[in-house]
């Protein structure tokens, strides 16, 4: 039988209750040897205690916990100091901060890599205090130890994803400026330079819908708000002719195509003909989530232009822009409704979230 | 030194370079391209240029940071053309130059450019 697994009731270094003075636990009848043994036995928390006035601190205590913990026996564990679990990756700082805290009697917690008998490491987020006796003089040191390997291998993959993310949105911010480059060259050197100019903003109207997907890529999703903001930013410079309006909405990352160029489109035809071409027109754009007259799931995203030039009648062709916008639209079961009001155009992007 | 109407710009990527060169001229002005701080700091030497359009990353661990320095130092404006926003924000906030997030057209570029300009001569 393997005599880790049932409770020991006692060991050499620490045979009565003596560890603990009656400031502490006198007053609770509890405190026998007997139920303190148990109890660290039981607990699922590795415990040791020191002894600060022996020379070089040696541990006099530990329970079954540090044992699995460590993968030592008690046997070897007694008598030595706390450092032969650190190697050679252990940060020396946090050492620092634990010498610290045994020299002036404080109570501290560090996490420091540490390493099992078997060579392997673990975090070891250690809490340690001092215990003195009943005459408030330093007896023990206590030592608790907690394994948070799996804690740091989330925070190290969540950097690292962040990281990760940051260094492909730069690269493909920069993929986007070349291909601007190349169309725009192309267009030239061909006599289509219309044409080119055509091609080249509405890329790079997509290349700013995907601004926040890309940059929250580990997200999956994508943050409405912020890729209409992206979009809209070029037509903007004096940032003062739009109102975004709108919670935090989230969409798939491939709905962003179809609302990213939509929203292009509808900003060109705002600086040609629209509240752009005037000194105090607005543009109002809002953004939620609603049901369809299907009753199925879609965002709504609401233009209002106002204090543009008057309108006399809706324009007698759609023009190309909005004949893309609308074909990608309905590719996804989506809609642009357009409403030519006297004081400016209103148009809804309807686009399913459910299908 | 003469007298001029050029622009100066500084941008590793070819296509780019190419493309903020055209810009220039669409406007009336000429441009001189430099891949690295090393040439745009000794185009400066050889052009008075009216402004500058600065990628902040150039490759190969370089930075826009010597020729924005050269330019301040001459008293000539320009500004930043980015794609890692995080990055230009921690780094050159003490140079205090507008930023053109990439990717943007070239014209816009050009555009914020004159911008600059106008406001600094009234």
């Amino acid at each position: 039988m393997n005599d880790r697994d049932k409770p020991v009731p006692s060991n050499q270094a620490l045979s009565s209750n003596k560890g603990f003075g009656p400031g502490e636990t006198g007053d609770f009848p509890g405190a026998s040897g007997l139920l303190f043994e148990q109890a660290m036995a039981q607990t699922r928390m590795a415990v040791c205690l020191t002894d600060p006035l022996h020379e070089d601190d040696p541990i006099v205590f530990c329970n079954e916990a540090f044992e699995r913990l460590t993968g030592y026996g008690r046997n070897e564990i007694i008598g030595r100091n706390c450092r032969f679990l650190q190697g050679s990756e252990t940060d020396q700082d946090e050492v620092g901060r634990i010498r610290e805290a045994l020299r002036e009697e404080k109570v501290a917690v560090v996490e420091l890599l540490n390493y099992r008998k078997d060579g392997t490491k673990f975090w070891n987020a250690l809490h340690l205090g001092p215990i003195y006796d009943e005459k408030n003089k330093l007896k023990y040191f206590f030592g608790s130890q907690w394994d948070v390997s799996d804690v740091h291998a989330a925070r190290a993959e969540e950097r690292h994803a962040k990281a990760m993310a940051r260094g492909v949105s730069h690269r493909l911010k920069n993929v986007f400026a070349v291909i601007g480059g190349i169309v725009n060259i192309t267009g030239r050197s061909m006599g289509a330079r219309e044409v080119s100019t055509r091609i080249n903003e509405r890329i790079q109207a997509l290349g700013r819908s995907y601004e926040p997907t890309l940059d929250e890529a580990f997200l999956g999703t994508t943050d409405v708000g912020q890729a209409v903001r992206a979009v809209l930013r070029p037509y903007d410079p004096e940032d003062g002719r739009f109102t975004f309006t709108g919670g935090s909405v989230r969409t798939e990352p491939n709905a962003i195509s179809a609302i990213g160029l939509t929203l292009h489109e509808l900003a060109t035809n705002a600086s040609k003909y629209g509240a752009l071409t005037t000194d105090d027109g607005h543009i109002d754009v809002s953004w939620r989530h609603k049901r369809d007259r299907f009753g199925r799931g879609s965002l709504l995203i609401a233009w209002k232009e106002t204090c543009g030039p008057p309108i006399d009648s809706p324009p007698s062709s759609g023009g190309t822009g909005f004949q893309i916008a609308n074909a990608l639209l309905s590719n996804s079961r989506g809609a642009l409704d357009r409403y030519w009001e006297a004081d400016g155009l209103r148009a809804e992007i309807h686009f399913p979230l459910e299908v | 030194m003469q007298e001029s109407n050029s622009i100066l710009v500084v941008e590793d990527e070819p296509f780019v370079a190419l493309d903020l060169k055209f810009a220039c001229e669409d406007v009336g002005c000429d441009a001189v391209t430099a891949s690295n701080c090393r040439e745009a700091i000794s185009a400066v030497g050889e052009t008075a240029f009216i402004g500058a359009v600065l990628d902040v990353n150039l490759g190969r661990d370089e930075t826009c940071d010597a020729i924005a320095r050269t330019l301040r130092d001459h008293d000539i404006p320009f500004v930043l053309h980015t794609g890692d926003l995080d990055r230009a924000g921690e780094y050159l906030r003490g140079i205090e130059a507008p930023i053109v997030a990439k990717p943007s057209t070239a014209s816009a570029v050009i555009a914020r450019l004159q911008k600059l300009n106008s406001e600094r001569s009234t």
